[in-house]
């Protein structure tokens, strides 16, 4: 009478449904991630003045005055032009004398961000388009050589040679508007 | 009339059933990416601003030691999560620099996101307090105009 009992069979689990747990998942991971990267132009500020620290001379010619005014108004040295001209005549300025050179940055207290962002961003696309051109010219044999051999990115070269020079002056206040 | 039966030729048509078995576990994949890429926003913004747009934008590298700095349409002023002042501007960023470790703290970067129609006057009035908290490396956050096109 030791009939063997049959085995009893364990049932498989049922998966079909993980597919849609996890594409639930994933939909939402999909909504709330947000792949923006923070983007922008990057600057040094100079550390704050002390008290007992006096103005460098600078020599006059190798300062180039760039202006925005309180409707905006943009001008370099006293005469308007617009941004691509800003770009051309800063890429000038800077490739006649790189190591010395100045650019003053004159602004008013109402002139609005966004003129004031577009000039900087006019003044860095100069020196970007130089730094690009940089070892093409031969203005530094050292950053050439790397760029040939491969060694060094072609920001890092063109860096040295054309060094940012920004002076920022304290805004004047308030013109009309 | 009948076909003979081929020796080679199966008769029966049936499809074999597609087998989902690896679906999950390719899902899965996809998930784990946009786990490991997304990131939540944790400060929420309670200014509103817009920010310039810009060519010449680069990427902001180094996350751990950004401090976010929004100055809105109402020239509020936040910094983080929290809304703040010019006068208590130098002090909170201070704050900031304590909650990071020394390896962050000294690569300290400001993002301002400030709105494309603040005053010049407010901006300057800012980084005279970055400066007095020598926070000095400042990012003008901005979009990527290349790409909008």
């Amino acid at each position: 009478m030791f009939r063997r009992r049959h085995r009893e069979q364990i049932p498989e689990l049922n998966t079909t449904s993980t597919a849609d747990i996890s594409f639930m998942l994933l939909i939402f991971f999909l909504v709330t991630s947000s792949m923006d990267t923070d983007k922008g132009l990057m600057r040094q500020l100079p550390p704050p003045p002390q008290e007992e620290q006096r103005p460098t001379d600078i020599q006059q010619e190798n300062v180039m005055n760039v202006t925005l005014d309180a409707n905006d108004q943009l001008a370099c040295d006293g005469t308007l032009l617009t941004l691509n001209q800003l770009t051309e005549q800063v890429m000038a300025f800077v490739a006649d004398n790189p190591d010395e050179h100045v650019i003053s940055i004159q602004v008013d207290r109402q002139t609005s961000y966004e003129a004031y962002y577009h000039m900087q961003n006019a003044i860095v696309a100069a020196y970007n388009r130089l730094r690009a051109q940089g070892g093409a010219n031969g203005r530094s044999s050292e950053s050439r050589q790397a760029r040939l051999d491969g060694r060094v990115a072609t920001d890092e070269g063109g860096a040295n040679a054309y060094p940012m020079r920004i002076s920022e002056q304290e805004p004047k206040e308030g013109g009309a508007r | 009339m009948r076909k003979m039966q081929s020796m080679f030729r199966n008769s029966s048509h049936e499809l074999p059933g597609l087998n989902m078995a690896s679906m999950p576990d390719l899902i899965f994949t996809v998930l784990f990416f946009f786990m490991i890429v997304t990131h939540m926003r944790h400060d929420d913004v309670k200014v509103q601003y817009e920010v310039p747009a810009g060519t010449e934008v680069r990427k902001l590298e180094q996350k751990a030691s950004v401090v976010n700095l929004y100055i809105g349409k109402d020239q509020r002023i936040q910094v983080n999560g929290q809304l703040t002042d010019l006068s208590h501007l130098s002090s909170v960023i201070e704050a900031q620099r304590r909650k990071m470790d020394a390896e962050n703290a000294e690569h300290l970067t400001i993002s301002m996101k400030a709105d494309r129609h603040t005053p010049m006057g407010l901006i300057s009035d800012v980084k005279k307090q970055l400066q007095k908290s020598f926070a000095l490396r400042v990012n003008y956050s901005g979009r990527d105009m290349n790409k909008e096109q």
